[in-house]
């Protein structure tokens, strides 16, 4: 079933599945708040949104299109809307705005901004362009292909940049923050109890911090950057493929060297973990020798 | 830290001594390894500091919260703009203890100054700019009723949650909950630490960026308990 949607609110019941497509104009964003069920978007070359939803139970899908916003969103007859499951196939400059509860997201071909946020399910997005903003509370973060200003953020799981560029805001408590093929011109990576990595570029001039409580920090950089790097840790190891001069120490486990002219400023902290310095690439080789080890 | 300049470095980041006590600092700078080393972590602090963005907590809850604890902007903007324009920052050394925790902890719109311990020696005296109608004479005071105001934002926040948890679904609850432990953990071993060596500046540091993900993540919490209201 096909419906082309005049500007105006269609409220929609969910007897059977729908299948509706509403045409959009350059600008406009996409609006999307689901309490349950999966969120799963694709891009296609038509300035129109096709939505398709897979009704869990009584219910209304929501579908209002205002100057400026197309916007789907659930609702319960009494008490939280039933699980409804929603692919949307969107224009890829559309600008997607995403919220959900017991919610899965996934975003494909993306290029526009992204603000995807979940309590209890995974985020995975591929592309985005600007501000693009990923976060779960329960769930995984996974962000690929993305160019901006990233913010990718969990509570309570790990958190994945893969081959995005731009500035780049991890967070995570509980998890492990892994940034690999992906070009920061500034990087921020917290957790408190996780591994953090990143295999990119360092530039110069930017700013990378690197910092978490009870996990390992690897970071790849030749020996060949431009960097000045901090290095400190409570109870901790560092280690290191090249060798290193360092240029200042101080009391407990804390120092400072510089690569090249050090117009990078690099800053690694880890409480109670190793923080170690690989030759880019290797951390990968690594990873696959330790899961063939186990 | 232990000659008579590393009290006026702040000072002297801040632009305030006198020409003639500049050209001495510098002087004493060229052949004083510490006091140039303790003025390069005070760069980098401030310079973290700057680089803070702030993070609003739920709209709907913040006022009641911001009023409790004194905190005066009205808006996340104005709060954006107080920690990053605001940021003028005097440090009494020989501690960087304050100034590492109390900057790292400028958030949502509010200036909060923490120390390491209720048994902590006085600490660093750090001025960003208390409320305007909080009387707050001197760096001394602010900082001495800064640790308290943490305490209590903390403390409205665990509130919220408690008080909003049946409204969440009891695994989201049980998630909060196991990963504020986790926070609690990592806070109890970074102040042991910093009881054990009180002027390490990272150590200090780490004892606010942690304290600062306790924030977070209350805020976070209370914020999903709104949005379930």
């Amino acid at each position: 079933m096909l419906f082309a949607l005049v500007p105006a609110l269609a409220a929609l019941t969910l007897i059977q599945q729908i299948d509706s497509t509403v045409p959009v104009e350059k600008g406009q964003r996409l609006e999307v708040d689901l309490f349950a069920g999966d969120v799963d978007v694709k891009t296609w070359a038509k300035n129109a949104v096709r939505v398709v939803a897979d009704p869990g139970g009584p219910g209304r899908v929501e579908i209002e299109r205002s100057a400026t916003a197309l916007s789907v969103r659930t609702t319960g007859r009494r008490g939280p809307p039933s699980s409804t499951d929603i692919t949307l196939t969107v224009p890829a400059w559309m600008a997607l705005d995403i919220s959900g509860v017991n919610t899965d997201i996934t975003i494909a071909g993306a290029r526009g901004s992204i603000s995807a946020e979940t309590v209890q399910g995974d985020v995975t997005a591929e592309g985005g362009e600007g501000l693009v903003s990923v976060k779960s509370v329960q769930g995984g973060v996974s962000l690929t292909g993305a160019k901006g200003r990233i913010d990718a953020n969990s509570v309570n799981a790990d958190v994945e940049v893969h081959r995005s560029s731009g500035e780049i805001s991890t967070e995570t408590v509980n998890g492990s923050i892994e940034l690999v093929g992906t070009d920061a011109t500034t990087l921020t990576a917290t957790s408190v109890n996780g591994d953090l990595s990143y295999d990119g570029p360092v530039h110069a001039g930017g700013r990378y911090s690197l910092s978490t409580h009870n996990g390992d920090i690897t970071l790849a950089m030749d020996e060949k950057t431009s960097a000045a790097v901090s290095v400190s840790t409570f109870n901790g190891e560092f280690e290191s493929d090249f060798p290193v001069t360092l240029t200042e120490t101080r009391k407990g486990k804390r120092f400072n060297f510089t690569l090249g002219s050090g117009s990078a400023q690099v800053t690694l902290e880890s409480f109670q973990g190793t923080i170690s310095l690989v030759r880019p690439g290797s951390q990968h080789h690594r990873d696959r020798d330790h899961d063939d080890d186990e | 830290m232990s000659d008579v300049w590393t009290d006026r470095l702040s000072e002297y980041l801040d632009d305030e001594l006198p020409p003639r006590e500049r050209a001495e600092l510098e002087s004493h700078l060229t052949g004083c390894a510490e006091c140039s080393a303790t003025l390069a972590e005070l760069r980098r602090v401030v310079a973290r500091a700057h680089a803070l963005e702030s993070t609003g907590p739920a709209g709907d809850l913040w006022p009641g919260i911001a009023a409790r604890i004194g905190a005066t902007p009205t808006s996340r903007t104005e709060g954006r703009r107080s920690a990053g324009a605001q940021g003028r920052f005097t440090f009494s050394l020989p501690q960087l203890l304050a100034a590492g925790i109390a900057l790292m902890v400028l958030s949502g719109g509010s200036v909060w100054l923490l120390h390491a311990g209720s048994a902590a020696t006085p600490v660093a005296s750090v001025s960003p700019q208390p409320p305007a109608d909080s009387g707050l004479g001197t760096p001394v005071s602010w900082q001495r009723r800064a640790a308290p105001r943490y305490d209590a934002a903390v403390a409205d926040l665990e509130r919220v949650l408690a008080e909003g948890r049946g409204r969440l679904d009891t695994t989201t609850v049980r998630v909060l909950e196991q990963n504020l432990r986790v926070i609690d953990q990592a806070i109890e071993q970074a102040r042991r630490a910093v009881a054990a060596d009180s002027a390490n500046a990272y150590l200090n540091s780490h004892l606010a960026e942690t304290m600062r993900q306790k924030l977070d993540l209350l805020r976070q919490a209370a914020s999903l308990v709104s949005a379930a209201s």
